[in-house]
């Protein structure tokens, strides 16, 4: 066995002086992870490159406090010794976790040594030592034994902050060399200008902290055990602070996590309320609360305030005081990037005395301003800027920071875009060289060709199959194809489902796999996209182009011709040649019987064209029968259908788009989205089965019932009646309630049911109880992601999982390789997490341009700023409307700050003057002093202007505001045609005000940088048009995943 | 402060160890020549002695004799020097209780009493530092003193504790491992056959985990049986060469 020693640590405990006896063993052979290692060491796949300059090898209080440095991608051959993840560790369990993943991240090039248990490098603490001595001496050990290690082929330094070190060690021994960190930046990297920024932002963050002054503006913290007992004995309460958006300042909910063991319900949470009681805590730290006495409990506010656009919160019972308390602690800080606001000289002078410390406004409304220190604050006012929280002494009344990174000025699109990125946590660099390196090579002189070897693997569909794919028009990622032929004489049906094989060119751990891990989902903001994987894969080699040889994965199922029953399923790896890439409108005439041209028949002779057609005209009819018969299936069980506006977009011949058209609902969407949710629930089924406790699944909690209640409400108002008991009872009472007058009823009410909804999540099998896997929406068992690989991570995961499974089967044992239910459960969090963030920098994107798009027009002159309005819903001193004609939703005010109101003169006209308001359960009043009253229904129709009211810290926000109790007369133009016109104007004129202000290329250089699009493409207006529709549930993601469609870019 | 990284990403332990080392064992035997048979065992830091009296004739309540087979006493004891903090009692809680119960146990599967009907082996155990696995160490120490005072064994009765965290059993866990939340196991294995003569654990423990677990604490047994018999021959020859 191995060598081993003892050694004794000494260790004191909290509170009462332990003396603890710890083992300690050394051994000889310890992994140095680098490539010039000459003496075998276990080297795992992850090692430092031999052909850098230098290793370097931080000292303890270096990565304490400089570790953000360390994370520059720049940096490469970085030792983290063992020692100073410790001290690390000490400071805190996530900053720890973030050197963790770092190490664990192959793109970066650092390692951990464990430089304790080698026997050489570790040197015991001697009595009467500091802490910070010792680790400073361990390091310095370590570093001179990697230098030794490596035979000296490798000069090793030691950064450090300790003067003394240097002094002390940094001519003991040639080869390895210790300098301060400034010294180290400014001799090896002096081009890294980040580097130097952030060290020096850093530091004179640190010596603010040291010189603050000792006024006490908030009580201490208590300590951790204090807390912890308090918690266990429900004392104190533990929950996450929210802040609330509309009252920063005053009100702050803590959500309570499990309800405490008190009688008292704290199911809705913990208000507290003021600066002080929120003693320093920020949106999204886990905190500890303690109850205030029952006679200082308030209730929240309930007026629509000026800015408010959300109609969530309740509007009941608000005036009833609730459980209210004050924050005695934090476990947990959640601090994240924010981006603030450097703020223009005349208001700056007022509050910087020293002019190096400046208070900065961040974008986000519930996190407070934010003081950083910086020589740079001249240069930088109205600049948008990323900073770092570093601490919050109680002296202080703001938080200290440092910035990190400069956006650009305020305002402009860029910087508003990147902004949007920053605040949702959404890092998208260019795809790295390493990573296209990994790609296998396909251009237009040498396409890329199957593989021989790999077909004889594979089962062969390309000449038995007839496979197409029906997608939207001029769509370039077609991730799935179908297929279908009779069998055995006509008495079974084959129905395929043929999904690109991404994986195949994706392997497990990969560098590409690691970043489309971290992106998880391709993002679609407004005006461009940031793909998940690199476009080599996404529009050509994944893709199931007409006409050429793909891999695929397959389900095939056999199904009974006449009872449609299932027989027999396959599941596989394929390769295939789709025949026919058609699209929805192509498809549905065929099916007609129209006469259309289908393009992939046009070189045929007559007579084998129409052989050919009739083969597709028979598939596609055979396919509709199938889908029917599943959807009826699944409307048995109680799917719901929650559809919105459908639009169709029709393009000329440069694919640019002419016209956006309402569009009848074709049947074959439906065909479509009914295979692809077949082919998921299979492949869930046969995940389950196989990883019964690891298995990716995607399940949709019933929502709760209470949610339903502003629906039944508004519904009831209108005179239906709607049963939200369950899915199937929703549905048909959803179906029920339409107002042949005004088609909009319907669509609102099915809006609010949505909004009623819970979220679909992903989950790892072995973290549910089966009864939880249901899918409420869908109406299944059990579901999955399978069919878009290309553009979501988890259907990546899945077809990991089934290619996993089928090796099960045939006696292969892969399940070593495979993640444990708790690494998958933690990727099902982080997956999720990325599509909420996805969805929110979507519709905040989907805001900023609106906004844009409103700044430059005269809301009293244009005539698109008035628009036609529903109102849905009632408050206090207004009502909530919906804009159908740009989507927007927003309160309007009928009681303004100086108590005028709203009322209506003959014509509809809306004229503010002193008076009351009076709210009824269906309808508002106004009355005036002058005895004129205006009354205003839940769902009648409105006209609105649209103004912006701009803010330069935060983002600018639309105001609505009535000026008739009438349906607005020219709401001639359709639903959509706004929105088209809105990004593509707003981004014209971004483009022309750089051309003229700065004649650098940002953007077009970005696009190649990125390669990705950014122009308004068909794919952009398309999702947005899906937000419109208000579409976010999951269960019309299938359907929607068939308007899924590229546009290439139409610049060269 | 953050909970102790009991496991980490290189696969490091506390103390150094990997996943599957035991910590370091010496053990010497015939430590006092008064009693039938005596061992002193270390385990890393928990440090054990044992002693034997018997085969002898029943003492106190003839009624306890057994007609067709030994009766095995065991007592199970801590020094009050043997923690942190000085132990107020030594003996007779509900815990050494316990402990004394599962070493009769124990024994009573390895040892051949039917040879000796009518009589009692008395076992008694003291441990002088405790650092976890304290059962396991008096398990190995207890075969050490039977051994030497010449009882006949089926096999050594060789004992040890794993733990699992991070999907990953654990070998042979001190007391910082024991206490940070981990979930243990304890095992007494007769190595030659396999069979085992006790288990004992009061966590939880997802049921897929469990035949890991076990196959790992074997692993382990075998281990610390390597080692038992090495001191077992070892002291046989030094009494060997000590009578020629």
């Amino acid at each position: 066995m191995i060598k081993t020693e003892r050694i004794l640590h000494l260790r004191r405990f909290r509170g009462r002086k332990v003396r603890v006896v710890r083992e300690h063993y050394l051994r000889e052979r310890v992994p140095c992870f680098s490539s010039l290692c000459q003496a075998d060491c276990a080297n795992g796949v992850k090692v430092l490159p031999g052909d850098l300059t230098h290793y370097v090898m931080p000292d303890a209080d270096v990565v304490v406090d400089y570790l953000e440095i360390l994370e520059l991608k720049e940096l490469q051959g970085i030792i983290f010794t063992q020692t100073a993840c410790q001290a690390l560790h000490s400071k805190g369990r996530r900053f720890y976790n973030r050197l963790r993943s770092l190490v664990k991240d192959p793109r970066f090039h650092c390692v951990q040594f464990a430089n304790e248990f080698q026997q050489y490098s570790f040197c015991p603490r001697e009595k009467g030592e500091s802490q910070e001595k010792w680790q400073t001496r361990c390091v310095y050990s370590a570093a001179v034994w990697y230098y030794n290690h490596l035979a000296g082929m490798m000069n090793v330094v030691m950064i450090t902050e300790d003067e003394e070190a240097v002094a002390q060690y940094s001519s003991l021994h040639s080869g390895v060399y210790v300098v301060t960190v400034q010294d180290y930046l400014q001799n090896f990297w002096p081009d890294l200008q980040a580097a130097q920024e952030l060290y020096a932002s850093i530091s004179q963050a640190l010596e603010e902290r040291e010189a603050e002054d000792s006024q006490r503006e908030f009580p201490e913290h208590l300590p951790a055990e204090v807390m912890e007992a308090g918690i266990k004995s429900g004392r104190y309460i533990q929950g996450t602070l929210s802040v609330n958006k509309h009252r920063a300042q005053s009100e702050a909910l803590v959500q309570t996590e499990g309800s405490s063991s008190q009688a008292m319900d704290l199911s809705s949470g913990v208000l507290v309320h003021g600066g002080k009681n929120r003693n320093r805590a920020v949106h999204g730290d886990v905190v500890v609360v303690e109850l205030l006495p029952r006679s200082e409990w308030r209730g929240r506010a309930t007026l629509l305030t000026e800015g408010q656009g959300d109609d969530r919160s309740p509007d009941d019972g608000q005036e009833k005081p609730m459980p209210t308390g004050r924050v005695v602690g934090v476990l947990q800080r959640n601090w994240r990037d924010y981006v603030v606001t450097f703020p223009s000289r005349d208001a700056s002078q007022s509050q910087s005395r020293s002019c190096q410390r400046v208070l900065t406004v961040p974008w986000d409304r519930r996190i407070p301003k934010i003081r950083i220190s910086t020589q740079q604050a001249e240069a930088l006012q109205d600049h948008r800027v990323v900073v770092r929280l570093d601490s919050w002494e109680s002296t202080s009344l703001y938080p200290n920071g440092h910035s990190v990174k400069v956006l650009g000025r305020a305002g402009e699109l860029e910087t508003e875009v990147q902004t949007i990125l920053v605040e949702n946590c959404i890092h998208v660099p260019p795809f790295s060289e390493a990573q296209m390196k990994e790609m296998p090579l396909s251009s237009p002189e040498k396409p890329w060709r199957v593989d021989p070897a790999e077909v004889a693997r594979r089962r062969d569909l390309r000449d038995s199959h007839l496979v197409f794919s029906i997608d939207p028009l001029g769509c370039e990622d077609v991730d799935d194809t179908l297929s279908v032929r009779s069998l055995a004489g006509g008495t079974l049906l084959e129905l395929g489902v043929h999904i690109a094989d991404v994986t195949h060119f994706v392997p497990e751990g990969s560098l590409t796999d690691l970043e489309a891990r971290t992106r998880a989902t391709t993002y679609y903001l407004a005006d461009r996209r940031y793909d998940m994987l690199p476009a080599v894969l996404s529009a050509d080699l994944c893709s199931l182009l007409g006409g050429v040889d793909r891999y695929a994965m397959s389900v095939l199922w056999e199904l009974d011709a006449g009872s449609l029953a299932v027989r027999r399923v396959w599941f596989g790896r394929t390769v295939i040649r789709s025949s026919y890439q058609l699209h929805y409108e192509l498809a549905q005439a065929l099916l007609n019987g129209e006469e259309v041209r289908v393009p992939e028949l046009e070189r045929f002779c007559p007579e084998e064209k129409d052989l050919k057609l009739a083969q597709l005209i028979q598939a596609l009819e055979m396919l509709t029968r199938v889908s029917r018969h599943l959807r009826l299936q699944r409307d048995r069980g109680g799917a719901l259908e929650l559809e919105g506006v459908e639009v169709r977009a029709q393009l000329d011949k440069d694919k640019n788009i002419t016209a956006l058209v309402p569009r009848q609902p074709l049947e074959v969407h439906e065909t479509v989205a009914e295979c692809m949710i077949y082919a998921n629930h299979w492949v869930a089924r046969k995940i389950q089965e196989s990883f019964p406790n690891r298995a990716l699944l995607r399940r949709h909690p019933p929502p709760r019932l209470e949610l339903f209640s502003q629906l039944v409400d508004t519904a009831k108002a209108m005179g239906f009646s709607v049963d939200t008991r369950t899915n199937k009872a929703l549905a048909d009472s959803l179906d029920r309630a339409v107002d042949p007058q005004d088609p909009m009823v319907n669509r609102l009410l099915r809006m609010m049911a949505t909004r009623a909804m819970s979220q679909a999540l992903y989950f790892s099998t072995g973290s549910q109880p089966q009864d939880q896997y249901y899918h409420y929406g869908l109406a299944l068992d059990r579901y999955t992601h399978f069919t878009s690989p290309i553009r979501r991570y988890a259907d990546m995961v899945v077809h990991r999982l089934l290619t996993a499974a089928l090796e099960l089967e045939q006696g292969a044992g892969p399940a070593g390789i495979l993640a444990t239910n708790r690494e998958l459960e933690e990727l099902a969090q982080h997956i999720n997490n990325k599509n909420w963030t996805a969805q929110r920098a979507q519709s905040a994107s989907t805001g900023l341009f609106q906004c844009l798009f409103f700044r430059d027009r005269d809301p009293q002159t244009d005539l698109r700023c008035v628009a036609d309005a529903i109102i849905y819903a009632i408050r206090d001193n207004g009502v909530l409307v919906f804009v159908p004609e740009y989507g927007i939703k927003g309160p309007v005010y009928l009681r303004n700050k100086e108590g005028q109101v709203v009322s209506a003169e003959a014509g509809g006209s809306c004229k503010w003057q002193g008076g009351k308001v009076r709210r009824y359960p269906s309808y508002i009043t106004t009355t005036t002093a002058g005895g004129c009253s205006a009354t205003f229904r839940l769902m009648s129709h409105i006209t609105v202007r649209i103004s912006v009211r701009s803010s330069s810290c935060h983002s600018d926000t639309l105001v609505l505001e009535v000026i008739s109790n009438q349906p607005h007369r020219g709401s001639g133009p359709p639903a959509s045609q706004g929105h088209r016109q809105l990004v593509q104007e707003v981004v014209r004129l971004a483009e022309s005000a750089q051309q003229t202000a700065a004649p650098t290329h940002k953007l077009s250089r970005q696009e190649r940088d990125f390669l990705q699009s950014r122009t308004p493409n068909l794919y952009s207006i398309l999702e947005e048009i899906r937000e419109l529709a208000l579409m976010d549930l999951d269960a019309l993601s299938q359907a929607s995943e068939q308007t899924v469609l590229t546009v290439p870019d139409p610049l060269p | 402060m953050a909970g102790l990284e009991l496991l980490s990403d290189q696969g490091y332990r506390l103390d150094g160890r990997k996943a599957t080392e035991l910590r370091k064992v010496q053990a010497r035997m015939g430590v006092f020549a008064q009693a039938d048979g005596s061992a002193y065992l270390e385990q890393g830091n928990t440090k054990a002695l044992a002693v034997v009296y018997g085969p002898h004739e029943i003492r106190g309540a003839r009624s306890r004799a057994l007609h067709d087979r030994a009766i095995i006493n065991c007592q199970y004891s801590m020094a009050t020097f043997s923690t942190a903090e000085r132990k107020r009692r030594p003996h007779g809680d509900r815990k050494s209780t316990e402990m004394s119960l599962h070493l009769k146990q124990t024994f009573e599967a390895a040892v051949l009493t039917q040879l000796y009907p009518r009589s009692q082996i008395d076992i008694y155990v003291k441990i002088l530092q405790s650092d976890g696995g304290n059962y396991s160490v008096c398990v190995n120490a207890a075969t050490l003193a039977v051994i030497d005072a010449g009882i006949p064994m089926r096999d050594y009765v060789c004992a040890c504790t794993v733990g699992f965290v991070d999907e990953t059993s654990l070998a042979d866990l001190c007391y910082a491992e024991e206490s940070g939340g981990v979930s243990s196991l304890a095992l007494a294995l007769l190595p030659r056959g396999g069979q085992i003569a006790l288990v004992q654990m009061d966590a939880r423990l997802h049921q897929d985990h469990l035949d890991t677990l076990i196959e790992a604490a074997m692993t382990a047994c075998k281990g610390v049986s390597k080692v038992l018999d090495q001191v077992v021959r070892q002291h046989l020859q030094e009494g060997s060469t000590l009578r020629e």
